[in-house]
């Protein structure tokens, strides 16, 4: 592809997953300029073609709930602006806690939840039968259950915004790996790729479990770590589960699609970094089918259909990064969504867009900012609720 | 709900006007036996309150409740059925079903509804997890085929005892040899190297446990399959896979009377000495070899060559095959028939050679990827031997050497003989050629389902193409192609073939199937009941 132009971007984004979609599809709403999308693998190969097409409310902190009560009434909408169904089905998220420890725990998250609004709910063990009745309540010593948590599938969600970003005539370059990022006089001026340089006043750093690699290309030190999570999906059943279920002791979650397989995984340790490929453990499918079997026995007959995995981009606080690098002008991140990233990319795009535009934005610089990994007296707030 | 009566027994299920066994998920196409051998959804029934048993792989015992999956009141009259009317050009899930608003949920409902085959198991059939053994030995063999015997009778006759896995229930084991009937490996991850055993492969027997393996060297020769083909129809009953025929079709009382078979190679030679007298014609998609022409003028056969199979018509069953000469030109024309037995094509099973990280190959001859093997066998990956169909033998001598071969690859010491990758090939497979002329052509009227798991359609993939979507993985997830119970292995080859065609590309460059394990679907019980890894506990 030596015909690809190299100028005159606006903004470059590295990564086409959702987040580098849906950034690039709000800069071109906004009248941004000449947007291009560069991706080395094919649509949706990273983790937004890999995830569990969870959208939830319930988190620890209340900005998290905000935003993603935010996110939720754009998945609600999302067929109708950009043509294609995500099936966003509102079946509510059911967390289960085994232990006092936890059941404090999930009444924290139900005060976060309804000091926004939302109707989250604190359940004996039993009230979680209401919810998925196919469930063994052995060892469940609380749930909490918020109706209007729900799953969406992934694909038609990646589709409809890359097919948004070209009808408003922005790029979207497959198979171009970004190499390097070029600067002059301590900005960045643009990045080179496996098809030669791009100029571009803008670079946003949207690729995902490999942010900490591209920030690396900049020369840039971040605590970006990717660790692998891996997932599976069984034989497709007729419907019988309607909401997505964790249990916390274990991290163990999964829903029923509306393929009617279910999805879901818990993690297993593996070394961190992007070395190992996306394979498939037996640790993993060994654990996971014992947690899952033991939560709901009826399973046990049914079928592994395929099992794969992905990279999550975790920060030390849980909180994503959004906005500038002070320590580079022109070199924005847009990473570090750990296992959320999907759920929230039709509202945090809307913060990246507007910080690559020079616009202020809602963000608390010490949660979101780059720089407050650099800040030595750093605000000790966490978002720990990263299950499912 | 009543229990719908049980179908036929699973070993003469729907023949000619036989009542189809389930119906298909979205359109609710009938459904009857395709492949016999255990990876399609087409006889899909619920046994004892266990959804989704392959009933071509399972021997039901008096008094045993089969019931009807997917279907109401009846298999053979499924009120849902109306779908596949109705929607003639299929339903979008991925476009439709946006407005108005206040539908959506209820659109949704619906469609929920109708996804999914089976319900979930029936409470009464919950255990606990079936408990698995941990077994650790220095050689595996897994198939126990021609090639897979060879291999194990050379490692015995060498002072050894391999384990050997047979998926097939019931065969005479090799002397000498720990063998596991019915027992397919499912799991074989990339070795790691440091480990006295480097090898890890995870097996599903068929008593519902699983088997944790430890070797440090396995010869795979897991053998092949018969392909299907896309044509307008090609998901009714009565098209069946040579295999298929050959299970499900006993000589003595076979199901069809007179079958169209497809291919003009082996397959078709082997399909006429068994059912001779019950064959039509023989179609092939370019010429066809002399003693199949021979044995089919005995057998007074008429044959076909360079032809299209463009469709079948009859809803319930294959009443006439649609054809056209290729070239152009001719009109096309049909043949009676009430069966379609598909013989032109076997494809090497790439699934464990994959998942160990073996480099994969474009095989040309065969249109499908296959591991990188030297003279040997030896694949890539150290350690790690193909034999038979998996190394490209094509016949049964070739598939004995191939296993000697490899038994003698695993024995040897010192290095291991890494092959090269072959120099790549200006070779066309013949379907190439087939296709676009199938396509230009146009197979006629009625849904052409290219993957009958899903329902998915050929003009769903075609206008995926148009909308600029390239790749097989792109596709295959765009459109659910290949994301069913048998996880691709019969669109997906036919696939990459199209989209080549409609991409300007060669096979190859549209991409590599990913094969994501395990081999065929295993209950999480037997997953859990996997012992605990003893070197996670050391
Ligand atoms: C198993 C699993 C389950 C998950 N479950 C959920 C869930 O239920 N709900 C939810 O909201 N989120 C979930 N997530 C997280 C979610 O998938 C991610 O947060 C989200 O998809 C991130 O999107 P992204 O666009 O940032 O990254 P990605 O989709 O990974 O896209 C990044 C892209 O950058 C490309 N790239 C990387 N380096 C370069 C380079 N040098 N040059 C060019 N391109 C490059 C990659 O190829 C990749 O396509 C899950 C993740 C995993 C792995």
């Amino acid at each position: 592809m030596s015909d690809m132009p190299r100028r005159p971007y606006r903004v470059a984004i590295v990564g086409g997953g959702i987040v580098g979609l849906f950034t690039a599809y709000r800069l071109l709403r906004a009248g941004a300029g000449p947007v291009v999308v560069l991706e080395r693998g094919f649509l949706s190969s990273g983790a937004s073609g890999r995830n569990g097409g969870g959208v939830r409310q319930q988190w620890d902190s209340r900005v998290t709930v905000r935003m993603m009560r935010e996110a939720v009434q754009e998945w609600r909408h999302f067929g109708r602006e950009f043509g294609t169904n995500v099936w966003f089905r509102q079946g509510g998220y059911l967390f289960l806690a085994t232990t006092p420890a936890e059941v404090t725990r999930l009444r924290q998250v139900t005060e976060a939840v309804r000091a926004e609004g939302l109707d989250g709910r604190l359940l004996e063990p039993s009230g979680a039968l209401r919810y998925a009745p196919s469930l063994s309540l052995d060892g469940i010593a609380g749930a909490t259950f918020l109706n209007t948590d729900g799953t969406l599938y992934p694909f038609p969600g990646v589709w409809g915004v890359y097919e948004a970003v070209r009808a408003l005539g922005g790029e979207v370059r497959l198979g171009v790996e970004v190499t390097g990022v070029r600067t002059e006089a301590g900005r960045v001026v643009g990045l080179s790729t496996s098809e030669g340089p791009v100029d571009a006043a803008a670079v946003v750093n949207a690729a995902g479990g490999w942010s900490g690699d591209v920030s690396r290309l900049a020369g840039l030190a971040v605590p970006n770590v990717a660790s692998r999570h891996e997932i599976l999906a069984t034989e497709p059943l007729k419907p019988f589960l309607d909401p997505m279920v964790i249990r916390l002791a274990d991290g163990l979650y999964f829903s029923q699609t509306m393929r009617g397989e279910v999805v879901g995984g818990l993690a297993v340790p593996h070394p961190t970094g992007t070395r190992a490929g996306v394979p498939t453990s037996p640790a993993f499918l060994r654990s996971m089918s014992r947690s899952l079997v033991r939560l709901i026995p009826a399973l046990a007959p049914v079928g592994v259909l395929r099992a794969w995995s992905g990279y999550y981009d975790d920060t030390p606080d849980g909180f994503p990064v959004i906005g500038e690098d002070p320590r580079l002008p022109g070199f924005f991140h847009a990473n570090g969504f750990s296992g959320h990233g999907f759920m929230l990319s039709p509202a945090s795009s809307k913060r990246v867009a507007q910080s690559v535009l020079g616009e202020k934005t809602d963000l608390d610089p010490a949660l979101f900012s780059p720089g407050r990994f650099l800040d030595p007296h750093r605000r000790g707030e966490a978002e720990g609720l990263q299950p499912g | 709900m009543e229990p719908d009566p049980p179908p036929p027994p699973p070993a003469r299920p729907a023949g000619h006007g036989s009542p189809p066994l389930t119906r298909s998920t979205r359109y609710h196409r009938p459904r009857a036996p395709f492949c016999g051998v255990g990876y399609c959804t087409n006889c899909l029934v619920r046994v004892n309150g266990v959804p989704n048993v392959r009933s071509c792989q399972y021997d039901a015992a008096p008094g045993e409740v089969v019931e009807v999956e997917n279907a109401w009141p009846s298999a053979r009259f499924d009120v849902l059925a109306a779908f596949d009317v109705l929607f003639p050009q299929g339903i979008d899930t991925l476009r439709g079903f946006r407005r108005p608003a206040f539908a959506v949920p209820w659109y949704q409902r619906v469609v929920r509804r109708l996804a999914g085959t089976g319900r979930l198991p029936n409470p009464s059939t919950a255990r606990a997890p079936s408990p698995g053994r941990l077994v650790t030995t220095d050689f595996v063999v897994v198939g126990g085929g021609c090639a897979g015997r060879a291999a194990a009778e050379s490692l015995v006759a060498a002072g050894h005892r391999p384990v050997v896995l047979e998926r097939e229930p019931r065969t005479s084991p090799v002397p000498g040899a720990e063998w596991f009937p019915g027992t397919t490996g499912v799991f074989l991850p990339p070795p790691r190297a440091e480990a006295l055993r480097p090898f890890e492969l995870i097996a599903r027997r068929s008593d519902g446990s699983a088997l944790d393996l430890r070797a440090r060297r396995v010869v795979v020769a897991v053998g092949g399959y018969d392909a299907s083909l896309w044509f307008a129809g090609s998901d009714r009953p009565g098209v069946l896979t040579a295999e298929g025929a050959e299970r499900l079709r006993p000589v003595e009382r076979p199901g069809f009377d007179h079958a169209v078979v497809f291919g003009g190679g082996p397959r078709t030679l082997q399909i006429l000495e068994r059912f001779g007298n019950h064959v039509e014609a023989v179609v092939a998609p370019g010429a066809i070899d002399p003693d199949v022409a021979r044995r089919a003028s005995e057998l007074d056969v008429p044959l076909f060559p360079r032809t299209l199979l463009l469709g079948v018509v009859g809803r319930r069953s294959v009443r006439r095959v649609r054809l056209a000469p290729r070239g152009g030109g001719q009109p096309a024309f049909s043949v009676e028939a009430d069966a379609v037995v598909l013989a032109h094509r076997r494809l090497p099973h790439p699934q464990l050679f994959f998942q160990a990280g073996a480099r994969m190959e474009w095989r040309p001859d065969v249109g499908a990827y296959g591991p990188t093997v030297g003279p040997s066998g030896a694949t890539t990956v150290p350690g790690l031997a193909a034999a038979g169909e998996s190394a490209g033998a094509a016949t049964p001598d070739r598939a004995r050497a191939s296993g000697v071969a490899a038994a003698n690859a695993v024995l040897a010491g010192g290095g291991w003989p890494a092959p090269d990758p072959s120099p790549p090939s200006a070779l066309h497979h013949e379907l190439e050629g087939y296709y676009q002329e199938l396509l230009s052509t146009g197979p006629g009227p009625g849904k052409v389902v290219v993957c009958p798991c899903e329902d998915v359609l050929l003009g769903e993939v075609l206008e995926a193409t148009e909308r600029g979507y390239r790749g097989i993985e792109v596709i295959k997830r765009y459109t659910g192609l290949g994301t069913g119970l048998c996880q691709g292995r019969y669109c997906l080859p036919d696939a990459l073939l199209v989209l080549a065609l409609r991409e300007h590309r060669t096979p190859r460059e549209v991409g590599y199937i990913t094969q994501r394990p395990p081999v065929v679907p295993t209950a999480l019980g037997a997953l859990a009941g996997l012992p605990d890894d003893p070197e996670a506990a050391a």
